[in-house]
């Protein structure tokens, strides 16, 4: 299907000189293992073929999209595109679509739904569920596989493909005594990098300390250890909410007027990077621009937005294609039991969970701890403690990190919806001072 | 269409399968979004076709969706599902076992006064851009838009047991917004609020009289820049519209999806507070407070003849005088739980598989007017439009934020507050409870966005309410 349609977005390219057009065609498929209680709740397999389309004459614009195209259905879309395009405002920001032709690593990729039946995600699971169950554990989470090819054509001679088939294991170990979960994940490409044996020792390991007493605490400023997955999630929290060139154009930004200033302590580093060993990576972004390396957080110095063709233009910043999929947070120099030690009493952040700003602008934001928090006491995990809420800035959290751990760890996650892709960051444990927790769930 | 489902259905009599459904949806969408004055964005995307295939085997669900009519593809996925369900059973020591339903043979074709697909695409911008750039007449305004989403879905629903439903239905989600700056500061306002979806066409956008409003939300979100915040402890709220609709959504709507007590959605939404021993017994709030879903009503985005597992659209109380009587609920979750079904199972199209979801969710109204109850409140502020919203997974402690609040003494309104932010505990907050105004205050509020499931679901339901007050609620969280 994929040459077929290419020739076809191709052919309509070259037939139009007065209009360009933007197509990115995506072949989705998943094959999706939920399962509830040490159980399956159901398997899902989904296929879709999408076709977005964007049409633009002058600095008009516009654009549909097609599930499963045919030819007769594209060209109908179009003439009806091209009918009312003239009669549509103009955009005067826009300038001209994505140019770059630069070819990134395509890199060779089994499709990991034939090569990771049902049957051997089910047997994986069973080995876990047996493992935990001697503790009177259940497990929940899904195991997906994905598979999913992009091809962006374009008038200005872009012509990029890319293939992803990334699996993903979120696996949450929960107490049949008092609910007290535990979480361990896998996200990569390659299967054969799945240590299983590693993988229930670290689960079994966090269903130990899972099962001593559970204790209340009250709203107060917390030493506290955060998670890689934590790490993942504010830093993407602070890359929706200050960090694209969209935002700097809204001036929403925290990062308005902090280019190339010191916003961070000297031990933050960040940057995107497509090329980290292991990590789920892109080849372009979605104009189909060249997924390179970028520094956005240098020794504490804010160094770049993401910027997109659009905005570049809008915006006068330098158009770099990043989108901040592929975020690596550099590591320190304790080892994760170092940084507990250094606590006298403080908290370890397993998860967050729905998180949300208050005020974008001051990255103000509120959100809750899940799936693992516990009291360290004399610089040792001593009780669980029930889920807490936070309210903090998370421009705060950073400036607060006072240590971090010698070692990256990648974090899978999921967008979920529609045609959803899986990502991947590399972050580790931190530090952080005074973290503010505003109220308790009084629930596990 | 309907044929396609017949032809399925027949090819899925097979010995081993118990049960098995069949959804068709084909889906129209057009979004139509202006920034700063500007058309930014106008799509379409017309006859979006999604088809799925439920089959229960040996006690175990399998599933398969697809966007092909192609009847090598459909085989392709019936295939699928069969494997699905067949593999998925060695994993499953609980099985699933339904009750049988009686047939239920309809259809259900809403009509709106005006159809958004037939309307020419300039009048529609027409309107829209013009109160677009009504929204950037003030310098202090550093960013503005106006969208509308407009949906129509048919639907086709089929099942083992002789049911036989199709539907088309027509929503359409408009709303604005502006931040202001001081060159420090934002702040934004919205309008119509959280939940500005209904049931209907273009009549939906006109019915909220958009030009009437910009100069409002323009003035609040200037003046909320000089405006105080919220200094007391504790205060009486009195909460009105979408955010009601969206205090409703989250603090009881979730927590009593019965899913979420047999913890099939702990890997990703939560679970919930709630236990089935609390059925009958539980005081969730105080006796102001009477809570139903009803997929009856078709005012609400939540109306269906029957749900995606053929149970036919009920009313149900959830809650009774401030007690806890009921749960939504699923055919398989209601058996476990030994309850009847409520007719909440729904997918927001055809390939996803069917979850516990919200239809029409509502507040029964009490007695008088918003402006009654203002006037009899000695001390408190009213709140609408919201900013923020965060719940945990247990659904036990919210904390929201609105965009604006209304002090009151002594029963008049006599400023606005910024940003007012208010943390809770489920039940102590449904049971400071005192007032809920009447049948004049209530309406329906809806949304096109509650996330659900995995792989994700964005589903379109209600809310139906009055503006009521809460005593005493904690307003003093500060990031």
């Amino acid at each position: 299907m994929g040459s077929r349609i290419l020739t076809l977005l191709h052919n309509i390219c070259s037939e139009h000189s007065d209009v360009k057009f933007v197509f990115h065609y995506r072949e989705w498929e998943t094959d999706f293992l939920r399962f509830f209680r040490s159980e399956i709740n159901y398997n899902i397999s989904k296929k879709a073929k999408t076709l977005n389309t964007s049409v633009y004459k002058g600095k008009k614009q516009y654009s549909f999209s097609i599930t499963n195209p045919s030819e007769k259905q594209l060209r109908n879309n179009i003439d009806r595109a091209l009918a009312i395009i003239d009669r549509l405002p103009e955009d005067p920001d826009f300038v001209d679509i994505e140019d770059n032709q630069e070819k990134g690593i395509e890199e060779k990729k089994v499709n990991n739904i034939e090569k990771v039946s049902l049957a051997k995600k089910i047997e994986f699971l069973e080995r876990i569920s047996q493992a935990v169950d001697t503790y009177d554990f259940k497990i929940y989470g899904t195991f997906i596989c994905n598979d999913q090819t992009d091809y962006i054509v374009n008038s200005n001679g872009v012509n990029k493909k890319m293939h992803n088939s990334p699996i993903m294991l979120d696996l949450k170990a929960v107490s049949e005594k008092n609910e007290v979960t535990v979480l361990e994940s896998f996200g990569s490409e390659d299967i054969s990098s799945f240590d299983l044996s590693n993988f229930i020792e670290q689960l079994v390991r966090k269903v130990h300390t899972a099962s001593k007493d559970i204790v209340d605490v009250g709203p107060d400023n917390y030493d506290v250890i955060l998670s890689p997955r934590c790490m993942a999630e504010f830093f993407s929290y602070l890359v929706w909410g200050g960090l694209t060139a969209a935002g700097y154009d809204r001036k929403t930004s925290w990062f308005q007027n902090k280019l190339n200033e010191k916003a961070f302590p000297d031990s933050v580093s960040l940057k995107d990077d497509p090329y980290y060993p292991g990590i789920i990576n892109f080849a372009y972004n979605s104009d189909g621009h060249i997924y390179n390396k970028l520094s956005l957080i240098d020794r504490g110095v804010f160094k770049n937005f993401l910027v997109d063709n659009y905005y570049s233009h809008k915006t006068g910043l330098k158009k770099n294609g990043a989108e901040a999929s592929c975020l690596v947070m550099e590591s320190g120099e304790k080892s994760l039991t170092d940084l507990i030690r250094g606590v006298k009493r403080g908290l370890y952040i397993s998860n967050l969970h729905y998180m949300n700003f208050i005020n974008m602008k001051e990255t103000s934001a509120t959100g809750l701890t899940r799936d693992g928090t516990f009291l360290i006491e004399d610089g040792e995990l001593k009780k669980v403690v029930n889920n807490l809420r936070y309210t903090v800035k998370i421009t705060d959290v950073i400036k607060n990190i006072t240590d971090i751990e010698d070692k990256l760890y990648l974090v899978p996650s999921s967008d979920n919806y529609g045609e959803f892709g899986i990502y991947s960051s590399a972050m580790p444990h931190v530090r952080v001072s005074g973290f503010k927790i505003t109220s308790s769930t009084k629930t596990i | 269409m309907k044929q396609i489902v017949y032809d399925i259905n027949k090819k899925l009599d097979l010995p081993d399968v118990t049960f098995s459904d069949i959804r068709l949806t084909s889906t129209d969408n057009q979004a139509i979004f202006f920034e700063k004055g500007v058309l930014k964005h106008i799509s379409t995307s017309f006859n979006s076709l999604a088809i799925g295939i439920r089959v229960l085997i040996n006690g175990s669900w399998g599933f398969a969706g697809t966007d092909s009519l192609k009847e090598e593809e459909i085989d392709s996925m019936i295939k699928r599902a069969v494997n699905n369900a067949r593999i998925g059973s060695t994993f499953r020591r609980k099985k699933i076992n339904l009750k049988p339903v009686k047939a239920t043979v309809g259809s259900y074709h809403f009509k709106p006064l005006e159809d958004p697909f037939l309307m020419s695409d300039e009048e529609k911008l027409e309107y829209l851009g013009k109160i677009a750039k009504e929204l950037t007449l003030n310098e202090k305004i550093i960013y503005s838009y106006i969208y509308s989403i407009f949906y129509r879905q048919y639907k086709v629903y089929a099942n083992s047991e002789g049911t036989f439903v199709d539907t088309t239905v027509y929503d359409t989600n408009p709303a604005m917004e502006v931040m202001a700056s001081d060159g420090e500061r934002v702040m934004s306002r919205n309008y119509p609020g959280h939940m500005a979806a209904r049931r209907g066409g273009f009549e939906v956008i006109r019915e909220y009289d958009f030009p009437a409003q910009t100069d409002t939300i323009i003035k609040e979100a200037i003046d909320l820049l000089t405006a105080p915040e919220i200094n007391e402890e504790k205060a009486d709220l009195i909460i009105k519209g979408g955010h009601l609709a969206l205090q409703l959504h989250e603090s009881v709507g979730h927590a009593t999806e019965a899913d979420r007590i047999l913890g099939m959605e702990i890997s990703y939404a939560g679970k919930t507070f709630v236990k089935p021993e609390m059925l009958g017994n539980y005081r969730y709030g105080s006796e102001l407070v009477n809570i139903y879903s009803d997929s009856t009503d078709p005012r609400g985005i939540g109306y269906h003849p029957v749900d995606d597992e053929g149970i036919p659209g009920k009313k149900v109380d959830i809650i009774k005088n401030g007690i806890l009587v009921n749960q939504q609920t699923s055919r398989e979750v209601a058996q476990e739980l030994g309850l009847e079904p409520s007719s909440n199972m729904k997918g927001s199209f055809a390939n996803e598989f069917p979850l516990v979801r919200m239809t029409n969710f509502c507040l029964e109204p009490g007695v008088g007017t918003l402006s009654e109850l203002i006037k009899e409140t000695e001390k408190g502020y009213l709140i609408d439009f919201t900013k923020t919203w965060s719940i945990d997974d247990n659904r036990n402690n919210f904390q929201f934020t609105t965009e604006i609040g209304w002090k009151i003494q002594d029963g008049q309104i006599t400023g606005i507050v910024k940003e007012p932010t208010y943390y809770g505990i489920t039940s102590e907050f449904w049971n400071s409870c005192d007032r809920v105004c009447g049948e004049e205050e209530w309406d329906y509020f809806s949304t096109f966005n509650c996330g659900k499931g995995e792989p994700g679901q964005a589903m379109h339901l209600s809310h139906g309410l009055a503006p009521a007050r809460f005593k005493n609620v904690v307003v003093n969280v500060k990031a």
